[in-house]
């Protein structure tokens, strides 16, 4: 899977527990990375903070939405973000989680997630 | 202040919330993952193991309650987003106690919401109204001496709302609590806000309880 946050450390972080629970994953820290990562090692799930510099999140999920509609991404948002998330979720998202989310909730969503791409 | 003052200070405030949160989640998962990484570790190869966990256990709780005060912060910097809008009287209560309490914590003094079963929704100015509420609590508080209660009712009739802003407590001196109420400080500030919001306040010597009386459609 992969993580998407300009908030590297919490990226990073995030992605080291999800490899000690077997779950392989990727970081990245600005759309253009993930759009690389997403076209050279297409992730079964992504993790998507809405708050990115540059292009947003709504940007890069309408991006990798566009070159594979099957990817699930879920959101993740911060307060006040509501409006943007229901965008986001009608833009293709699979799910949101508030920020800081519970690491099993989030792995719940993942797995989630990832099913919901094995039946496409 | 004007409403862009009070803007900026929201739209500031609002940001700064986001960054903090930001930090605390960091914290958060960097204390998981040292969690994770001890849970896996052998007792005999790291000594003081039990300290360790205890000690990112009371980290992860002090994160816990910084999200819940960053999310109530958060929450206080989008009142002045607009000046009119439908807000949940019981809500606004609820959430203005939880950003007072350490004010009344500090006088030995407990903040009760006494919410009706029913939801109170009234279209009014958010920022002001709370601003209101706030006023008055601090008014009784500052007349209040050292322990007791500040009880909060909200209260519907027709097309009228009241919330009564009241002190009890054994201890209290009800005759002195509204002795030369008029030139507070609370009070002018009172008056000048419930001016904006279309309302009145009114003092009930009796009950020690401040009044505060708006239409619900503003």
């Amino acid at each position: 899977m992969l993580i998407v946050d300009d908030e590297e450390d919490l990226a990073k972080t995030i992605a080291e527990r999800l490899e000690i629970r077997g779950i392989q994953t990727q970081t990245a820290s600005d759309g253009e990375q993930a759009l690389t990562l997403v076209k050279t090692n297409p992730p079964d799930v992504v993790v998507l903070d809405l708050m990115m510099p540059g292009i947003g999140g709504l940007g890069i999920l309408k991006q990798i939405k566009l070159f594979d509609k099957k990817i699930p991404i879920i959101l993740l948002t911060g307060y006040g973000s509501k409006e943007r998330s229901i965008e986001g979720m009608n833009l293709g998202a699979f799910d949101y989680v508030l920020k800081p989310c519970n690491l099993d909730d989030l792995i719940g969503k993942i797995q989630e997630a990832a099913k919901t791409k094995l039946q496409y | 202040m004007n409403e862009k003052e009070i803007q900026f200070i929201g739209k500031i405030t609002a940001g700064v919330t986001h960054e903090v949160n930001n930090v605390l989640a960091s914290i958060r998962e960097i204390s998981g993952l040292m969690t994770d990484i001890l849970s896996i570790t052998d007792e005999k190869s790291f000594p003081r193991k039990e300290k360790f966990q205890t000690s990112l256990e009371k980290i992860q709780n002090q994160v816990q309650r910084g999200v819940k005060l960053t999310c109530q912060l958060n929450k206080f910097s989008h009142l002045s987003d607009t000046n009119k809008t439908d807000v949940d009287l019981n809500e606004i209560i609820e959430h203005l106690i939880f950003l007072t309490e350490r004010f009344a914590r500090i006088k030995n003094i407990t903040l009760q919401n006494r919410p009706l079963t029913q939801s109170i929704t009234i279209t009014s100015d958010p920022f002001l109204l709370q601003m209101s509420l706030s006023n008055g609590i601090s008014y009784l508080l500052n007349r209040m001496g050292n322990g007791g209660e500040i009880s909060i009712c909200p209260e519907k009739k027709g097309s009228e709302c009241s919330v009564s802003i009241s002190c009890i407590g054994e201890r209290i001196d009800k005759s002195l609590i509204f002795k030369d109420a008029s030139s507070s400080e609370e009070l002018l500030s009172l008056n000048s806000i419930m001016h904006s919001l279309n309302g009145v306040y009114e003092l009930d010597e009796l009950n020690a309880a401040i009044i505060i009386k708006i239409s619900s459609k503003n």
